[in-house]
């Protein structure tokens, strides 16, 4: 499986490491039902999914890709950080 | 007393069988630091970088400069700068310079350089780099943080010969060796 990074162009997943489900919301700490959901009830999606991977062994970038778990077909990646800011 | 030598990071690279398929040579005695954008400093960071040095900051993964003074593109707002022409405390300047606008640190002796030729070259990089470096796709002047055998490495094409720059961290300059040397081997590592 390779990732395109929009920093450093195409990679292997080798030099990612995964970072988690990026289609939650952490929540407030005081919450600490919610907190329970986020942190150990875990849904296993198939097909289209939104992950963090973080490019270790590259530009040091957080990335969120769309990737089908299904199928291992990457089909966008974008720096969390230009997300987050827009 | 003990005397302490300097020694620099690839001191032991020598040549390996016969042939000059790949041509090394250590650049030593360079300041090298990495520079890092502040929040929000980029756009006054790349002003100063114009002002003081001349240069363009790059702003994907490619190098801007000279020999003297190079700005190394590596990630989103940060680069490595590399300094050949011998300034007296240049990454001290350079910080002062850059002052409120970047974070900068010395590597000048974390980091060791090696400048790589040869007619076999690309052959032997692609045995650790998996990265495009033909021609077309990384043209004179790209830049890519990548791997080398688990080896954290960075690597800059300086021209279309080709000759390559390559940065690697000093703890691993030995294992770096004992990898370019058994790559080589085949078609001859020349060291000058
Ligand atoms: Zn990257």
């Amino acid at each position: 499986m390779r990732i395109p990074c929009p920093y450093c162009g195409s990679r292997d997943a080798s030099e990612f490491s995964y970072s988690g489900d990026a289609t939650l919301t952490r929540p407030a700490p005081e919450n600490t039902e919610a907190m329970f959901h986020y942190v150990y009830l875990r849904d296993n999606p198939v097909g289209v999914h939104r992950e963090y991977w973080y490019h270790a062994a590259g530009c040091h970038a957080w990335l969120k890709v769309t990737r089908n778990v299904s199928t291992h077909e990457v089909i966008d990646a974008v720096l969390a950080h230009d997300e987050a800011a827009s | 007393m003990l005397d302490l030598a300097h020694i620099s990071a690839f001191a032991e690279l020598r040549s390996i069988g016969d042939g000059r398929g790949v041509i090394a040579r250590e650049r030593r005695g360079i300041a090298i630091a990495t520079v890092m954008a502040r929040k929000g400093q980029g756009a006054a960071l790349a002003a100063a970088v114009k002002e003081q040095f001349d240069i363009n900051l790059p702003r994907g993964p490619h190098g801007s400069g000279s020999d003297a003074t190079s700005f190394l593109g590596t990630g989103p707002g940060r680069w490595l700068v590399t300094h050949d022409a011998g300034t007296p405390r240049f990454v001290v300047s350079l910080a002062q310079q850059l002052d409120g606008l970047a974070s900068v640190v010395d590597q000048s002796d974390g980091v060791g350089l090696l400048r790589l030729t040869g007619p076999a070259l690309l052959d032997v990089l692609a045995k650790g780099v998996a990265v495009d470096l033909s021609a077309a796709a990384f043209p004179a002047g790209s830049v890519a943080v990548t791997q080398i055998a688990h080896m954290g490495v960075t690597l800059w094409k300086v021209d279309e010969a080709p000759t390559f720059h390559i940065a690697v961290a000093r703890s691993m300059a030995g294992s770096f060796l004992h990898w370019l040397e058994a790559s080589a081997g085949m078609t001859g590592l020349a060291a000058e």
